[in-house]
């Protein structure tokens, strides 16, 4: 079943000649994890912006082609102070704002700010005022609110910016289990080493297009390691010259070894 | 009793009283005497909160901050109003202005935005008017805590925003571009934030905490519309 549906999308930004998005076609099915991989100013960040409706309807500019979306989206921007609602003085009251806006009752609020502070790790923090706490745990706040207004479509924008090794590894788990209660899953990142254990697909942006979809094995290809979009075992394998396959994760390399 | 145990809509009545109190009375008497109200008012404890951007900022000072904010935002009146008029004018519309100055100031430290979101939506006013309500007062300390962290930036690339004149205008222009275009660019990022967490028009918000209103604050407020009205009465009829 599938949770968002692109044909032939094309997307320009208000005043600008050249397309950010150029003849995309893409679908994410419930409890899939794809993951959009590409330089800077591929497109990423944009076709986010499409697929959670706010590109063109609050950024202005044109889209063409036709968006599907078959589950309510909740997108998470990768920069957590400006998504601060600025109306709560704790983490749990920030958590609860979008809730609050759906108009649920105040049980099912509860029920779902609780249960996104567990899944982030955030319980402890609950009563700290969030303009107190570093990058790493606003980032965890900002995808908890997300979370908590229990969206069948999960856009995340770099989510792993801002966090560090252990906060990032409980971020993937947590993805991976959103995709296993059915939730469908977009995401953007640079964390390439990341996405063979948690995507299920990769998808190659480049200039507004989509260059090659495929397994997270795409991440070992000669190309998107030309391309500097390799995992960090198939660029050392490269850069080493040895010869192709790349192994994609440190398991394949030690399985070629022997 | 401080301004943060006060239902918002008695902290808005009372910041909307003053000034109007000041400007109907008599000159120089009257502004004077709404005058020093607002001023103690500053000197609450509990205000500043809001000012501050968070009650455990260093040197954080509950009374004491809001009181100087206050009067040295209205410092630049009196000079503008001292070039301008004779001595008894400065004096009466200085008081009056002084006034509107603490009350406004005292206004955005005691009122913290959320729970005016919260009474308005549970007084039944739209999700999206409350916000943009509560939004304006928190700007202040948004805006305060950016050019405070640009300031910083600034000052670790070499600019001093200390000596003479000339210095300091340099350091104003240098923080003053940054503030505004930062200030413009994060206009866009929360609107698109607003929008994904439910913020649009229309919705029905749950009240999370409203504040209580009690009886006798309703009554307060009217009677202050009341005196209001009196003091107009007896001003002009």
């Amino acid at each position: 079943m599938r949770s968002l549906t692109l044909e032939g999308v094309g997307f320009w930004y208000p005043a600008t000649e050249s397309p950010a998005l150029r003849n995309v076609s893409l679908h994410v099915a419930r409890g899939e994890i794809v993951a959009l991989v590409g330089a800077l100013g591929a497109g990423a960040s944009t076709l986010l912006l499409v697929a959670a409706d706010l590109a063109p309807r609050v950024t202005g500019g044109r889209l063409t082609g036709s968006v599907a979306r078959h589950d309510r989206s909740g997108i998470v921007i990768p920069t957590p102070w400006t998504q601060l609602s600025g109306m709560a003085f704790s983490v749990w009251d920030e958590v609860a704002f979008g809730p609050a806006n759906l108009g649920w009752p105040p049980h099912e609020i509860a029920h779902q700010v609780d249960r996104a502070l567990e899944q982030l790790e955030l319980a402890p923090l609950a009563s700290r005022d969030p303009v107190t706490l570093s990058g790493g745990e606003l980032q965890r706040v900002i995808i908890a609110a997300i979370l908590a207004m229990d969206p069948g479509l999960v856009l995340l924008d770099e989510p792993a910016a801002e966090l560090d090794a252990e906060g990032a590894r409980t971020l993937w788990r947590l993805i991976r289990l959103l995709a296993k209660e059915g939730k469908a899953v977009l995401l953007a990142t640079s964390t390439l080493d990341a996405l063979p254990e948690v995507a299920d697909r990769v998808v190659w942006l480049e200039d507004g297009a989509i260059r090659a979809v495929g397994a997270p094995d795409l991440l070992a290809d000669v190309a998107a390691c030309d391309a500097g979009l390799g995992t960090s075992v198939a660029t050392v394998w490269r850069t080493s010259g040895l010869p192709g396959p790349y192994p994609l994760t440190v398991a394949q390399a030690l399985r070629r070894w022997r | 009793m401080t301004g943060r145990r006060l239902h918002p809509f008695t902290l808005l009545a009372i910041a909307g009283t003053l000034p109007a109190l000041a400007w109907i009375l008599p000159a120089p008497a009257g502004a004077a005497a709404t005058l020093a109200v607002a001023l103690v008012l500053t000197l609450t404890p509990g205000a500043g909160r809001g000012l501050t951007g968070t009650g455990s900022s260093p040197g954080w000072r509950p009374g004491s901050v809001v009181f100087r904010t206050a009067l040295l935002t209205a410092a630049p009146f009196w000079v503008f109003l001292l070039v301008l008029h004779d001595v008894a004018t400065t004096v009466a519309i200085g008081l009056r202005i002084t006034t509107m100055v603490a009350s406004f100031v005292w206004l955005v430290a005691a009122l913290e935005p959320a729970r005016l979101v919260e009474a308005m939506v549970a007084a039944g006013w739209s999700a999206s008017v409350a916000y943009v309500f509560g939004a304006t007062l928190s700007a202040v300390p948004v805006l305060k805590a950016r050019a405070r962290r640009i300031v910083e930036a600034q000052r670790a690339r070499g600019l001093s925003a200390r000596g003479g004149i000339a210095a300091r205008l340099r350091a104003l222009r240098a923080l003053a571009l940054p503030l505004v275009l930062s200030a413009l660019h994060e206009v866009d990022e929360r609107a698109l934030a607003l929008e994904t967490r439910g913020l649009v028009p229309g919705i029905r918000r749950t009240p999370l905490a409203p504040p209580p209103d009690t009886p006798a604050e309703r009554a307060a407020r009217w009677a202050l519309l009341l005196v209001c009205l009196f003091a107009l009465f007896r001003r002009f009829l």
